[in-house]
């Protein structure tokens, strides 16, 4: 067991650092308020992720035959880590490069890769993700969105909800139901989100503006080829792609930055003085601190070649802990930061309550954790 | 980074474990409050695993491996003072070493008998002694925790300083509490887990209902980050590090130290389940040094000044 980072990657981290400060605008603080799926930081995204291609720090994790570096998980983590930590300035582009990419790679056909592999490489793609409805949310086998085959063609009729980035992208994932069969009656559907019969709408939220959407299938017809792998094999590749994607968001990072921002703060005001506030920060610090040593020993898996089960539900649960003390921590001290104090602080709180329930919930987390990591004996269905 | 075990570490940790393997389970028919095995103990001085520290290729993580380890058996063992605190001070104390925060005489001293050294660490310095039987107040014969306890009674005149920084020493003492409530951690959840998974009410294992598997599961998350952070408080010697990580223990131990004795019901308030060997030293370690509040205090100094 080894702590320290090695030379390469700590340059690795500084490269990042110092592209990002040469890079980003100087009110970036102020204008990343726009959460990650805002239109004003989809459209910032659009040119700051072509430099990003252009400094080779876009997909550098990639494998060599994708046009990457193939650097390892390690280095994949640094890179999600600066991102994140930054406010994520590639906004939804995250997912090309974490998992949208490497899935394409995979199971996408010559058509397929040769369509949308290139723009993800450019900076010039954005992906959104159909998988929740409003009936199937932790319970996602449940889903009912029908593609039904009719002349070579996929007609598709349903809805789905809570997807970030629909409004401003151009191709969907999507989750569609072909048979009966629960899991494997799913089939995934790359569907251009400019096809008639789709409808957008944003919902208002707490999390920032233009982040999630309900989106409506009528009748959105798309050729067959359109379809990505066989039907029914959606489960199988939808487990691949969150292999590369399981820990999700290095969370811990951001909240360790807001909670040193709100202790700048508190000291700057003559308020971190109380033993009692500094036990709490002390406290907020120990947990994104778990959170990323949890989510360090996840990562070391991937370095070793091990498979990436239930691990990452525990590193998740850690990661919500952690955000959930950070975001409490500040308003009980800070309330001014979430009212225009701090556009940081409040960005970070607009993303952080998110942590327990985007990408699976926290309690799905713990069902996980119980029955894959203690192996306890199953729940009675 | 690198995160996995090398091979020095697997092959120790294998070894402990056959050693050990005698001392794995509580005799028949035993109700102590604490366990404590003089053989054992030999053993492990005789194979030099108190000792890994020094060794170049070995370091504090693998200490901190060793002392984790030896903290899941029923057993208590005096190994993280010794493993992890000792060679700071001076290799040859004698043991088993008593760590004590200046001026806090009131509170209990884990393993302190005639012989123990007793090494006293505060704004002083740090110093130390051989404890004598006229020193030694012992404990309430059923004293309530899984750690052989007793009180000194007084400071002798005289007392060896010892050259070495207090906060330094304080730092390693931390990060070796931390090491071991990880192992006591571990051993409680897995204990608990083989119980309630066996244990059948309303026709069904109790550990089928959400209720506490969700407890459990939360459970899980704190005793795997307090390794972690264990781990890496050892091996990045930094003062914040090793702050939290006894912080983030003794928070983790306060929790399961109820959790685990509700889920055992009647149980949990025998002692002829072994649970209490390891919940009744973690709740004595969640003492240690002051407790969950001085930790964070220390952690928010080495932080942010
Ligand atoms: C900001 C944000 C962005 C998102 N982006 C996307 C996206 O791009 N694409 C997409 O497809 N989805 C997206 N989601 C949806 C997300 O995956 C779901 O919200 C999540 O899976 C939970 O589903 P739900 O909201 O229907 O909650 P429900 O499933 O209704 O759960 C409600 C509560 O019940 C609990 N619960 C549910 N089942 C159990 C159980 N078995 N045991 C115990 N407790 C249970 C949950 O933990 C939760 O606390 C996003 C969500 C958010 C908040």
């Amino acid at each position: 067991m080894q702590f320290e980072w090695t030379e390469e990657q700590d340059a690795f981290r500084h490269k990042i650092r110092d592209f990002l400060h040469a890079n980003l605008p100087d009110d970036w603080e102020k204008f990343s308020e726009h959460g990650p799926a805002s239109p004003a930081l989809t459209a910032f995204a659009r040119e700051f992720c072509v430099k990003l291609a252009d400094a080779g720090i876009l997909f550098p994790h990639w494998p060599e035959e994708m046009g990457g570096e193939g650097l390892g998980p390690w280095e994949q983590q640094i890179l999600a880590e600066e991102m994140w930590i930054a406010g994520e300035p590639r906004g939804g582009q995250y997912m090309n490069v974490n998992w949208i990419g490497p899935t394409l790679e995979k199971y996408g056909t010559d058509e397929q890769k040769a369509r949308y592999l290139e723009p993800i490489t450019k900076g010039q793609s954005l992906w959104c993700q159909g998988f929740s409805e409003p009936d199937a949310g932790s319970d996602l086998a449940s889903l009912r969105t029908r593609a039904e085959l009719k002349d070579g063609h996929y007609v598709i009729n349903g809805q789905k909800i809570w997807t970030s980035y629909a409004g401003l992208a151009d191709t969907c994932f999507l989750l569609t139901r072909t048979s009966e069969d629960k899991k494997r009656g799913i089939t995934i559907i790359l569907v251009p989100m400019d096809t008639p019969g789709i409808t957008v709408r944003q919902i208002p939220s707490l999390i920032g503006e233009g982040d999630i959407h309900e989106v409506f299938f009528d009748d959105v017809t798309v050729p067959e080829s359109a379809r990505f792998g066989n039907e029914g094999q959606a489960w199988e590749i939808v487990g691949y792609s969150l292999r590369n994607e399981r820990l999700g968001i290095p969370r811990f990072t951001l909240a360790r930055a807001a909670l040193d921002r709100a202790v700048q703060m508190l000291k700057a005001a003559g308020d971190f003085d109380s033993d009692f506030v500094r036990i709490e920060a002390a406290r907020c610090a120990a947990l994104c601190e778990a959170a990323g040593t949890a989510n360090y020993a996840v990562v070391q898996r991937r370095v070793d070649g091990l498979a990436i089960g239930s691990e990452s539900s525990s590193a998740r649960y850690a990661t919500v802990m952690a955000e959930r003390a950070v975001c409490e921590f500040v308003i009980e001290f800070l309330p001014e930061a979430l009212a225009g104090a701090s556009p940081y602080l409040k960005m970070h709180h607009q993303r952080g309550i998110v942590a327990g329930v985007a990408a699976g919930s926290a309690e799905i987390q713990l069902n996980i954790i119980a029955s894959d990591v203690l192996e306890l004996p199953r729940e009675p269905r | 980074m690198q995160l996995s075990l090398n091979e020095d570490q697997t092959q120790i940790l294998d070894f402990i474990d056959s050693l050990a393997k005698p001392y794995a389970t509580v005799p028949m028919h035993d109700v102590s409050l604490a366990l404590e095995s003089a053989e054992l103990d030999e053993a492990l001085v005789e194979n030099g695993f108190l000792d890994v520290m020094a060794v170049e290729e070995l370091g504090p993580v693998t200490a901190a491996l060793v002392v984790e380890k030896l903290a899941r058996l029923p057993f208590a063992v005096e190994a993280a003072a010794s493993a992890m605190v000792r060679p700071l001070i001076d290799p040859e104390l004698p043991r088993p070493l008593c760590l004590m925060e200046e001026g806090k005489t009131r509170k209990p001293l884990r393993f302190l008998r005639p012989g123990a050294s007793v090494v006293v660490v505060g704004p002083s310095g740090v110093k130390s002694f051989t404890a004598t039987e006229e020193m030694i107040a012992p404990a309430q014969e059923d004293t309530l925790y899984g750690y052989p306890v007793a009180f000194l009674t007084a400071l002798p005149d005289a007392m060896t300083a010892h050259d070495a920084d207090a906060a330094e020493i304080t730092r390693a003492w931390r990060v070796a509490m931390a090491a071991e409530a990880a192992g006591l951690l571990g051993a409680a959840l897995a204990s608990t887990v083989t119980y309630v998974s066996e244990r059948k009410q309303f026709g069904r294992p109790l550990a089928t209902f959400q209720g506490m598997r969700h407890r459990l599961a939360e459970d899980q998350v704190m005793t795997n980050t307090a390794y972690w952070m264990a781990m890496r408080a050892a091996g990045t010697g930094s003062q914040a590090d090793a702050a939290m990580a006894l912080h983030h223990a003794q928070e983790a131990a306060k929790r399961v130290c109820y959790d685990y004795h509700q889920f055992l019901g009647g149980m949990g308030m025998t002692l002829e389940h072994p649970l209490h060997l390891w919940t009744y030293r973690l709740k004595l370690l969640t003492a240690e040094l002051g407790g969950r509040g001085a930790q964070g205090l220390a952690a928010a100094e080495a932080l942010w000044g």
